[in-house]
Parts: structure tokens; C-alpha cells; sequence
């Protein structure tokens, strides 16, 4: 009897003592700074600022730059991308008649922006994504026809200068392995 | 039987002996991480077996594989197991390489390493902080998921990506080292060992948690063996496996680093908290091999010349990996065209789930999320 009364009262002051010594810990957090942030309203800069640079957001496409060379739909394992790029027989253009982004299926694994030759599509930081039906989640860019971006040696258009720097240097975070098939495909 | 430290005596034959149920757990239930399911069979609170059932997570990611070719399936591969992803991106890309005889450079290969073992930290923080989290505590997990946020930040540079990494590449990886990363990955680790110690104060030296995991659900060498036991679940009944160390690939060799084993330092060897203990023991290992990647990284480039549509002769080829969950092993055949002709994965996951059966023999019904959370079942890693 002796033994469990022990067992009993030896059970009750480990108990006692595991607690104190854990709560010594946790209670030294009164004094270090907090780790959380107050998303989204409190803070300080919005959070899409503070994302890094790679980050894989919500891909937005620059038409401006876009060449319409479908690089990007083959490469997407889903097929959430939609090309209808034609050539106009009469000006002899590549025409962009629709680009259909379905932001609902991607997954945002970013093998689309890889191949692009120009940075064109690309991955914004942006990842409020959330909406309430699945229609509004397909992203047209292409409003009415246009012309496809024709790449130069040398850039001097001041609409496009920027743009295409942008595109760029998206493309420079690449470990790009193949450069010169790339050209050669297109 | 014995109850914590006491001896109870089952009253039968008198005309109160209870009769079998059958419970279900799951398939929602906060305490299984993800969809899976348990039909337990209890004698009051004394679980008599525990039939897991399987399925619910199958997203059919083999078969996608014949579908999207060998560099498109690479995102896909994050979704094997989500909280490991690193592991399943360098199991496909290890046996594509295989397949079409690439090599990867050595910067590469390093880059991976890296990648690996911070993704391996995550993931055994998780284990850790989730196992405490089920048993009972709330504050270890918070602290172990506030170091495991500054992992997400850190793979979140270099890759882009918190859960889904896609990092990798057939032939390397997609990303250099971002500038400055080096030293960023440095100071994220010289604040996790001390952290680490402080861990080790409020939770592995605590009496109630070592109550309720210590000789819970042991498994022995020869049973772990018997039931194809790997990783983490097989080192801590004392089985020094590690396919790191034993089958060694990428630049494993160049590193040193140890291989722990399950002492049974608070009940029996290969107990619940040998278990745990073993996952801590390990991300100490992980902090070990980050530091010396950072020491031997070469500079050059980090991904082979691949053409776009990779075409492997036509064969088989197996390889594997040491994932956060033991070793996962890929398989997957060519026949020369540019889909692959079949894809498998074998996961830790599934014999550690497998192995619950035996082991829920006669444990208490509360004991059961302790064995679930010590094996770290990943349940959409089961089913793929």
C-alpha cells in the first residue's frame, strides 16, 4: 500500500515539476518579439511587396512583348493556357487572337514563364486569387486582335523599352540550360 | 494490464465483460493528418486491432505521368508528398537522369542537396511539432511551425514556391542560389540549434509526454524489417539503414554526417519516442550536411543542356531517394517516345501505415493518434 501511495504522490510532483519547467520556457516568451503579423490589414507594407522575386503568383502576360510562339502552352502540363495566334495574309503578321489564361486550373509551377523568349508571361506576386465563381477565374488578355510582338536586335521603341527590360530580367533568375535549341525550335 | 504505473485488473466472466465495437476514425479527423481512415475494433477503451483504410487521397499521379512527359510532370511530383517535396522533385529528375544518361553538374547537385535537407528540417518539424500537437500540447508546435515558417521564407526565395517547389529540373535545377543566400541560410541555422536545445527542455525532458509516448507501441527490429520499414520509423528500432549512407547518390559521399539510431533513452528501443527523439536527432544531422554543402559548393552551372522534348532510349530504370520519410523509390520505364511508358513511386508512408494493424494490438484507443503521428504518416503519400 505503502508503494502505490508513493507512486501516487512521486506521479503528482513529476507532474508538478514538468510543468514548471515547460512554463519557464513559454513565460520567456513574454519578453522576446512577436513573429506574427497581422495580415492582411495591419501591416505595415502589403504583403505582396515583401514577396521575393521569384515568388510564383498569379501569371500576367505583356502582350507587348508576347511573339506568339506557343512556347508556353506546350510546356504547360495542364493546358490551362489558350493560344489562337494566325498569320494575317494580307499584312503578313503574326496576329494574337486570343490568349486564355484559366487561373482556376494553373498550378502555378511556373514551366509557362521557363521557355518564353521574352519574359512575356510571367508570375506576379500577386496571390489574392480567391472569387466566387469559376467563370471570372478565366483570364482573357486579348481583347480584341492584335499584332504579335516582332523581336529586334535592337529595342528603341520607348513603350516597349521597359517592358522588354522587365521581361528580361525575369528571365535572368533562369538557370536557363538551353539557349541555343530554343532558338533553333522557334 | 498496466495503467499509468498501476496495475488494473479486467473484470471478466462475471457477467459485466464488455463486448467489441467498431469505431470509425476518420475519414475527417483532426488528429489524422489528411483523409485516411481507421476502423478500430475496441474492447472499451482497449483497441483490439485497428484496420487502416486506405484510398481516399488517390489522385492517380502515376498515371498522369504517361500523359505529360517527363518535364511536365515534374510539378506534379510536389504533389506526392506536399510536405516533403524536394524529395519526390529529386526522385523524378534522379531516374529520368537515369534513363536518358545525363549528368548533372556539380553545383547542381549541391543546390539540390541544399534544398533537400532544408526541406527535411521542415518536414521533421512538422512530425515533431504535429506528434506533440495530437498528444496533447499546443505551445512545442507553434514553436516548431515559427521555425518552420523561416524555411518556408528561405525555399520561398529560392524557388518560389512555400509548399509545391518544382525546383528541380531534369538535368538540375530551375534556380541558382539566390544572391546572399548563403549567408541567410547560416543565420536561420545558428538560431535553430539553440532552439533546438530549448525544445528539448519543454517537451523531449517532460514527464507527460514521455508518459504518453514512451513504450507506446514498439516495434522491433525483426517486426520493422518483416514489414518493410524505412527511414526514420526503421532507425529507431535500431536498424542503422540510412540509403544516404548505404546507397549513397547526388554528393552524399563528400559529406559527413552521422546516422542515428533509436537508444530507447526513455522506454524501450523503437517505442513512440524513440521515434520522436530520432526525428530531432536528425534535423541536427540535416544542419550538419547544410553547413557543409555551403563549404563545398562549386561555383559553374547548376543544370545540364536538356532538349525541351526529352526522348530516353527505350529501358527501365529504378533509382532512390531518402526522403524525410525514408527511402522512396522511383521506378519508371521509356519506350523511347516522349511520355514515359509507366511511372511508379514506393513511399514510407505506406508500410508505416501497413505496420499499424500489428501494432494497435492492445494499446488504448487514445494511444492510437500517438502511433499514427510517431510513424508520421503523410496520407496523400499513401495513395498518390
Amino acid at each position: 500500500m505503502a508503494g502505490v501511495l508513493n507512486t501516487y504522490f512521486r506521479n503528482i510532483f513529476d507532474t508538478a515539476a514538468t510543468v514548471f519547467e515547460g512554463m519557464a520556457v513559454t513565460c520567456s516568451h513574454f519578453v522576446r518579439k512577436p513573429t506574427t503579423i497581422q495580415y492582411p490589414d495591419r501591416t505595415d507594407v502589403r504583403v505582396q511587396d515583401t514577396l521575393p522575386y521569384r515568388y510564383r503568383g498569379i501569371l500576367e502576360v505583356d502582350l507587348d512583348i508576347c511573339t506568339g510562339c506557343l512556347a508556353c502552352e506546350r510546356a504547360c502540363p495542364i493546358d490551362c493556357i489558350v493560344i489562337d495566334a494566325k498569320k494575317d495574309k494580307a499584312t503578313r503578321q503574326m496576329m494574337l487572337n486570343r490568349f486564355d489564361i484559366d487561373i482556376a486550373k494553373c498550378m502555378y509551377c511556373g514551366l509557362c514563364s521557363e521557355p518564353c523568349p521574352t519574359g512575356s508571361i510571367h508570375h506576379t506576386p500577386e496571390f489574392e486569387g480567391a472569387d466566387y465563381s469559376l467563370e471570372s477565374m478565366l483570364r482573357r488578355f486579348v481583347k480584341e486582335p492584335v499584332a504579335a510582338y516582332k523581336p529586334k536586335k535592337v529595342e528603341d521603341d520607348p513603350k516597349i523599352l521597359p517592358v522588354l527590360e522587365r521581361g528580361m530580367r525575369y528571365l535572368d533568375e533562369f538557370a536557363n540550360p538551353d539557349e541555343e535549341e530554343k532558338g533553333a525550335e522557334a | 494490464m498496466s495503467v499509468a504505473g498501476f496495475e488494473v485488473e479486467v473484470d471478466r466472466g462475471s457477467g459485466l465483460e464488455t463486448e467489441e465495437m467498431t469505431l470509425n476514425m476518420g475519414p475527417q479527423h483532426p488528429s489524422t493528418h489528411g483523409v485516411l481512415r481507421f476502423v478500430v475494433k475496441a474492447d472499451g477503451e482497449v483497441m483490439r486491432r485497428a484496420v487502416p483504410d486506405i484510398g481516399y487521397l488517390h489522385r492517380s499521379i502515376e498515371k498522369i505521368s504517361e500523359k505529360v512527359g517527363y518535364h511536365g510532370f515534374m510539378p506534379y511530383t510536389d504533389r506526392v508528398d506536399y510536405v516533403a517535396a524536394m524529395f519526390c522533385n529529386q526522385g523524378w529528375g534522379m531516374v529520368t537522369e537515369k534513363l536518358a544518361g545525363i549528368e548533372v553538374p556539380k553545383r547542381g547537385e549541391y543546390c539540390r542537396v541544399i534544398a533537400a535537407e532544408l526541406n527535411r528540417i521542415s518536414s521533421h518539424l512538422l512530425a515533431v511539432g504535429t506528434m506533440i500537437l495530437d498528444i496533447g500540447a499546443i505551445t512545442p508546435f507553434f514553436h516548431a511551425f515559427r521555425e518552420r515558417e523561416k524555411i518556408n521564407d528561405l525555399l520561398e526565395e529560392l524557388c518560389g514556391a512555400r509548399l509545391t517547389y518544382n525546383y528541380m529540373r531534369v538535368g538540375g535545377v530551375a534556380w541558382d542560389l539566390p544572391p546572399g543566400y548563403e549567408e541567410k541560410v547560416l543565420a536561420f541555422l545558428n538560431q535553430l540549434e539553440p532552439m533546438l536545445d530549448e525544445h528539448y527542455d519543454l517537451v523531449s525532458e517532460n514527464t507527460l509526454f514521455r508518459g504518453r509516448a514512451a513504450s507506446v507501441a514498439t516495434i522491433s527490429a525483426e517486426t520493422a524489417i518483416s514489414y518493410n520499414l524505412v527511414g526514420p520509423n526503421l532507425r529507431a528500432s535500431g536498424v542503422r539503414y540510412d540509403v544516404r549512407r548505404d546507397e549513397p547518390y547526388s554528393v552524399y559521399p563528400e559529406l559527413e554526417f552521422d546516422v542515428p539510431v533509436g537508444t530507447g533513452m526513455a522506454g524501450e528501443v523503437g517505442d513512440s519516442f524513440d521515434r520522436y527523439y530520432l526525428r530531432v536527432q536528425e534535423i541536427r544531422e540535416s544542419v550538419k550536411i547544410l553547413r557543409q554543402c555551403f563549404q563545398q559548393i562549386p561555383d559553374g552551372p547548376v543544370v545540364a543542356k536538356v532538349p525541351r522534348k526529352l526522348k530516353p532510349p527505350a529501358g527501365d530504370a529504378q533509382i532512390r531517394v531518402e526522403s524525410a520519410r525514408g527511402d522512396m523509390s522511383w521506378y519508371a520505364v521509356s519506350d523511347g517516345s516522349e511520355f514515359p511508358y509507366r511511372c511508379k513511386v514506393r513511399t514510407g508512408s505506406f508500410a508505416a501505415m501497413s505496420i499499424i494493424e500489428e501494432i494497435s494490438q492492445g494499446l488504448m484507443l487514445a494511444d492510437l493518434v500517438t502511433v499514427i503521428a510517431s510513424l508520421d504518416i503523410v496520407a496523400p503519400e499513401v495513395d498518390r
